[in-house]
Formats: structure tokens, sequence, C-alpha cells
């Protein structure tokens, strides 16, 4: 189909499509195309002049011919007519206003042309569509109607005895959308070097055990199992907590302090492994900073945007994705460490030395977060 | 149309009939409907279809004569053939006297390609003693089934029996298409000329006139007749194959507004044009495969000559043999007598070796 023109009816135009010989003759279709999003609704509806006036008569001096003058003087009744014979409704009707009328050409001649608005009642539930146009007039008018609900795009022609639509509130697109945050938040565990040095940090003395001032490693696997679900639930409730609250802006932190004490968590947490303060319930520590976490996570999901339709289920796609990528770490980490935790290698080599170094690279970021300083990390 | 117009005027008075009727009698509605669809016929305009259906909708539980033959007529125009067939047999059963209903489906037949079911229709007209329908239902049904001469000869008696300008009309138009298959373009054009000396506003008249000229090479003399006829998209079509072949200005944007309408129609759901979407195809668009597919589907619908044609142009356009196989077959059963036809059947048969089709309005050479 040809684009249409659109003309704005600010002049004076003669739209005879009466005298005009090189329009088709054709069934009468109207094109009805909107965008329901959440609950705001908008559109255009594209009436053909003749059938309006077939409807509801327009030509007012009865000379053949409708002038922009005559439709101009009947605005109220086309919309009065036409929004009367269109029903939009999610959780209930949605309102539905003529914003601006509009004149255009297509094949068979010239349109009026209905710029909608409206509002519905929810902005989540599935979309009832029912058309009545002309249908009690004219069996053979179509209404091709292209609707996009929150984005999934629908196309239907809609005839006498088929007049009704049900949409499904967008299942793909949830899902799609869900996936889309689960990928994001696999993706920020990986790339978020803080949270996982912390994690680490939590997790290397998971398999060791200090007993008399010296770290000896654990007997059993299923102990170091334990030590570590308890570690990583209470850093996963935690960080759920905040971030869920700070993504639905509850509490709102400057990102300053919140990196800030990121970086301070990391640093504590080498730190007690070199000098041992918290030795049980590390899991308490986990909790305490995965508060402070979930900020962290927060505010990549605030760059992200959170749809304002679909934001539980983002935050909930976000979150999990955060826990596979967490998953994946331990499920890497604790076998190796597990196997090596008697060996001088790991208490040496990767306890001490690793959480040296974590502690250094921690206690750097601190000072570039705190004093706002660029020293090492991009 | 003009307010002040007598047609303006009478479908005013048949509507406030209607009104008035408020559903209790079919009749007024039966008066309108039939007079919408005299002028979707006249003029190729399908809305007014869609308003007759409509002022028929009350009565869809009705089994009264008029009725049902209304609503056959409808139905029949939306090809919607068998639903056609059953309501004209209806209207036989309510009123074994009703010619018209077999004569509408002695037509849908005929379109159909089924000589046997036809002969049935066209002797009950016989045997109703209404020999202007008999013979316009017998001459189509001999010279579509093999025996042109014999169909030209009961035409011309029906025409010879009527002095009802509506049915001369139809009969003059017959004529000539049935004089230019025989070869005989003289002829032919003395009828299409009578008939549109009378001066009745009729679509399919001029689009069988035009037909014509354009396989006489006389592109210029379309142009004249098809002026002011564009809304129309079969005649549109013809315009922009004889501006095409003229190299007109007008003919792109023809050929433009016709590819939109044929996308408006598709978008609709719209199927009644096929057999005009694939002359359009073939010979506007130059597109042989496109139009071949058309054609073929067309060609399951409605199988009269013309649909014939027209999905053999594009079988040797597209070089596929076994395309055009349903029309050889046809060819072969009722042994139609149109040369160009067997040649075009001919042309197809040598599958591959065929360089393209005629292009429209060329002279073929006669075997």
């Amino acid at each position: 189909m040809k684009a249409p023109r659109i003309f704005l009816g600010l002049f004076a135009c003669l739209v005879a499509w009466a005298a005009a010989p090189a329009l088709a003759h054709k069934a009468s279709d109207s094109y009805l195309v909107l965008q329901v999003k959440g609950q705001e609704v908008a559109g255009q509806w594209d009436i053909a002049l003749r059938d309006i006036d077939f409807a509801v008569g327009l030509d007012a001096n009865g000379d053949g011919d409708i002038t922009w003058g005559e439709v101009k003087a009947r605005h109220a009744d086309i919309a009065t007519w036409a929004l009367g014979r269109l029903k939009l409704a999610r959780g209930g009707d949605c309102s539905l206003q003529v914003a601006e009328h509009l004149v255009d050409e297509h094949t068979d001649g010239a349109y009026a042309v209905l710029r909608l608005t409206g509002n519905c009642p929810s902005r989540t539930q599935d979309l009832a569509l029912d058309y009545r146009l002309l249908f009690d007039i004219d069996q053979l008018h179509r209404g091709l109607v292209r609707l996009e609900l929150d984005g999934v795009p629908h196309a239907s022609v809609l005839g006498p005895t088929s007049g009704a639509l049900n949409l499904k509130a967008g299942e793909t697109s949830r899902l799609a959308q869900f996936g889309q945050y689960l990928v994001e938040g696999v993706w920020h565990i990986w790339i978020g070097f803080d949270h996982i040095l912390f994690l680490l940090s939590l997790l290397l003395p998971a398999v060791l055990v200090h007993e008399a001032r010296r770290w000896t490693g654990v007997r059993s696997f299923r102990a170091a199992l334990v030590e570590v679900l308890w570690v990583v639930t209470a850093f996963t409730v935690a960080h759920s907590i905040t971030l869920s609250l700070a993504a639905m802006q509850v509490i709102e932190l400057p990102s300053r302090l919140v990196e800030s004490a990121i970086a301070a968590s990391v640093v504590l947490a080498a730190a007690n492994n070199l000098w041992p303060v918290v030795e049980r319930r590390r899991w308490l520590v986990a909790f305490g900073f995965g508060l402070i976490h979930g900020f962290g996570f927060a505010s990549v999901l605030a760059e992200l945007g959170l749809p304002a339709d679909a934001l539980v289920l983002s935050l909930l796609g976000f979150n999990v994705g955060v826990e596979l990528g967490q998953l994946a770490i331990v499920a890497s980490f604790l076998p190796v460490a597990f196997l090596l935790r008697s060996t001088p290698l790991y208490r040496r080599g990767i306890f001490v030395g690793g959480s040296a170094l974590t502690l250094l690279v921690s206690l750097v970021w601190l000072a570039e977060r705190a004093f706002d300083l660029k020293l090492i990390s991009a | 149309m003009r307010p002040g117009d007598p047609t303006a005027r009478e479908l005013a008075g048949l509507r406030a009939a209607v009104a008035r009727a408020a559903g209790d009698d079919p009749l007024p509605a039966t008066e309108l409907a039939g007079r919408y669809f005299e002028l979707a016929m006249a003029r190729g305009d399908p809305r007014y279809i869609g308003y007759a259906d409509a002022v028929m909708s009350p009565f869809a539980g009705s089994r009264a004569a008029a009725v049902l033959a209304i609503r056959g007529k409808l139905r029949q125009y939306r090809h919607d053939f068998e639903g056609a067939l059953a309501d004209f047999a209806g209207a036989l059963e309510a009123d074994p006297q009703f010619a018209a209903a077999h004569a509408w489906r002695g037509a849908i037949h005929l379109v159909r390609a089924d000589y046997a079911a036809a002969r049935t229709e066209c002797d009950a007209l016989l045997a109703l003693d209404r020999p202007t329908l008999h013979g316009g239902c017998t001459g189509l049904l001999l010279a579509y089934s093999g025996r042109m001469e014999a169909g030209y000869a009961a035409l011309q008696r029906a025409l010879d029996g009527t002095r009802e300008a509506d049915n001369r009309l139809w009969l003059l138009t017959r004529l000539g298409e049935v004089a230019a298959w025989r070869g005989q373009p003289e002829a032919a054009e003395r009828h299409f000329r009578a008939a549109l000396a009378l001066g009745i506003e009729d679509g399919y008249l001029i689009a069988a006139w035009s037909d014509f000229l354009l396989d006489q090479q006389r592109p210029a003399e379309v142009v004249k007749a098809l002026a002011g006829w564009e809304a129309s998209d079969g005649l549109l079509l013809r315009l922009a194959i004889a501006g095409t072949a003229l190299k007109l200005p007008a003919a792109k944007a023809q050929v433009q507004a016709l590819a939109d309408r044929f996308a408006a129609a598709k978008a609709r759901g719209d199927t009644t044009h096929r057999a005009e979407e694939a002359r359009f195809q073939l010979h506007l668009a130059g597109n042989a495969p496109a139009a071949l597919a058309v054609a073929a589907i067309n060609y399951r619908e409605q199988r009269e000559p013309r649909d014939a044609r027209v999905l053999l142009e594009a079988a040797v356009a597209a070089k596929d043999a076994g395309a055009a196989q349903p029309v050889l077959d046809w060819l072969k059963a009722s042994g139609f007598e149109d040369a160009r036809l067997r040649q075009l059947g001919a042309m197809s048969a040598q599958a591959g070796s065929v360089a393209s089709a005629p292009p429209p309005g060329k002279p073929e050479a006669r075997p």
C-alpha cells in the first residue's frame, strides 16, 4: 500500500471523490492503527469520507461533493459515531478520544483521519477490541487493524462475524524481557570484579579450618559445601533485598558511598583471611555486606532502565541472572579448592597470596572511589 | 452520485420503504438490495454489494423466493458459487416458475465449466417457455462447449425475439464475444456497437469491448472508450494495457494505481479479482511466475474462456507446461473453437521451447 499522504486541512480543500474518476471503486475498508503500551493508548483511524457520508450524512448543501468545511462542521458527530463503534478493554473499558482530525488520500478517495488517544485501567492484562464500524449498513466493510500491544505487533482483518479481537498481554515479549534481564544479571556478576573478589574472599577459607592459630583443610566436602551454601545464600538474600528496595526507589543511596562501601567490604573480607577476626558465622558478614552490594547491582539496573510495565519481572530476571553467575563461580571454585585445600600451594599461594592481592587491589579501589581518583581500574 | 439525480432519489425512496417496513416485510428490502446489486454491476462498485448484504441481513432466515434469489446473486458476486447455487435452488423450491433462478444457476455452471449441469438449467428455461433466457443460456452453453456456430445462431434468435433493452444489451455483448472467438471481427464490432448504442451503463460490456479492441490492435480506441471508467479495477486494467501499448505518459501512474489497488484488496483478504490480477502481473508488471500462480488459483474457481486464456498466456510466458494442463484438458473435452486459445494451447504444450507469450495486442500467426 502506498504511504498515506497526510495533509492538514488548514486550507479549504474540496474532497470531491464523486467527481474524481481516478479513484478506485473498492469495497469499504477502514485502517485502524493502535499502540497500546501499558495503560496508554495512541493511534490513528482512517475512515473513508464516502462511508462516513453514507452513515451520518456529510454533504450539508446537497451538491454531491464533500468539502473540508462540511467535514469540519461535523467533527464532533464523526468522533461520536466512530468511537461509539470501537471498544477497547484492558482490565475494564479504556477511554478513547479523538485528539486531532485530519484528511488523507487512499486509493479509493479521501479519508477522515482520527488521531486517537486513550487510557486503560490496567497496564498488564490482556486486551480486548470490539469493532462494529459500518457493519450494520455495509456487510462487506472490513476493519484492517494493526495493533501493537506492549511492543508486540498484531494484524487482523475484522468483519461482521469477526469484529472482536482478544490479545494476550505479550507473553512472548515478557519472556524475552525476562531473558534479557537475566543475561544482564549474569553479565554483570562476571564483569563485576568487586563482587567476585568479595565472594571469593569469603569462600577461600570455606575449605579450611582455623585451629590453634593454624589453617588446616576441612575433613569432609560436605562441611565445605555447607559453609559455602550459608555464605552464598546469605549474600544472595541480602543483596536481593537492597536491590529490590533500590530498584523500586524505596531507598536511594549516593553511588559514590555505595561503591566505596563495596570496596571496603572487599578490604575487610580479605583482611579477615590474613588476620582472622571473624572465623565462624562468616555468613553474617556475607549478609551484612551483601546489603551494600545490592545497592551496587541496583545502580547497574538503573542504567539499563527498568520497563515500568514489567518492573518486578525484569528485577527478578536480573536477580536470577546474578545468582546464576554466582553459582557458576562457586561451582568451578569449590571442587578445585577442596582438592587443593591441604597443599601448600592452596594455603600459602592461593589463600594467603590471593587474599593479600585482593586486599591490595581493594584498597586501591577504596582510595579511588572514596576520593574520586583514577589509579588502576578502568 | 448527485442527490438530484434520479438514481439517488430512487434509492432514497426505496430506503424509506425499507424503514417503514421495519423488518416485517422483506419485499422493500429485496427491492433496495436488487437496485444496489444492479448499481454494483453497472459501475463496478463493490460497496453497493456490502450495502445490499446489510439490507438483507435481517431476513437471513427467510425462505421466500425473492429473498433467496437476491442472496444468491450477492453470493455469486463474492464467488461463493456453492452457496449461490443452494440459494437459487431454494428459490425454485419456493417458486418453481422462477425462471431467473434457473438462468442464474445456468450462468454459474457455465462459469465453472460444468456443461451438463448448465444444460439442465437451460432445458428448464425452455420448459418454462422463456425463449429469451433459454436462448441466452443455450447459446453460451453451445459456444463454450465446442459448437460455436450453433451457439451464435441461438443467441441471434434470442436477440431477434426480444425488444427488452437489458436483454438485448446482454445478448449483443455475448454475440460480440462469440463472433470475435469465431474470427469474425466485423460482426463482433457490429454487435458491440449496437450494444453500446443502447446507452445503458454496463461495466461488463465496456470490458468486453475493450478486450476486443486490444485484440484488434486498436489501443487508442480503448483509451477513448474507457474515459471516465478508471474507478473500476477491471477497466483501469484495460486502460493501462492500452496506455502502455501507446506509451502514454498517464500509463505509468495507472499501473502504479493498479498495484496499489491489488495491494489494498489483498490487505482486506479480497480474492475476487484474481483473473484481473493475473493479467496485471503478466502484461503490466512483467512477472510471469506471479501471474501464473494467480491465474492457476483463479482457474480452480472460474473456468470461462477468459480465465483459460490468461492461464495459458501465463504458462507460456513462465515456460511451465504443467500449469496449463487444466486448460488443455478443458480445450480437449469441450472442443472450444477459439483459434487464439488453440494456438496458445499448442504453444504451452511445447514446454521450454517457447521464448515468451505474445504480448497483448500483437497479432499472432494463425495456424
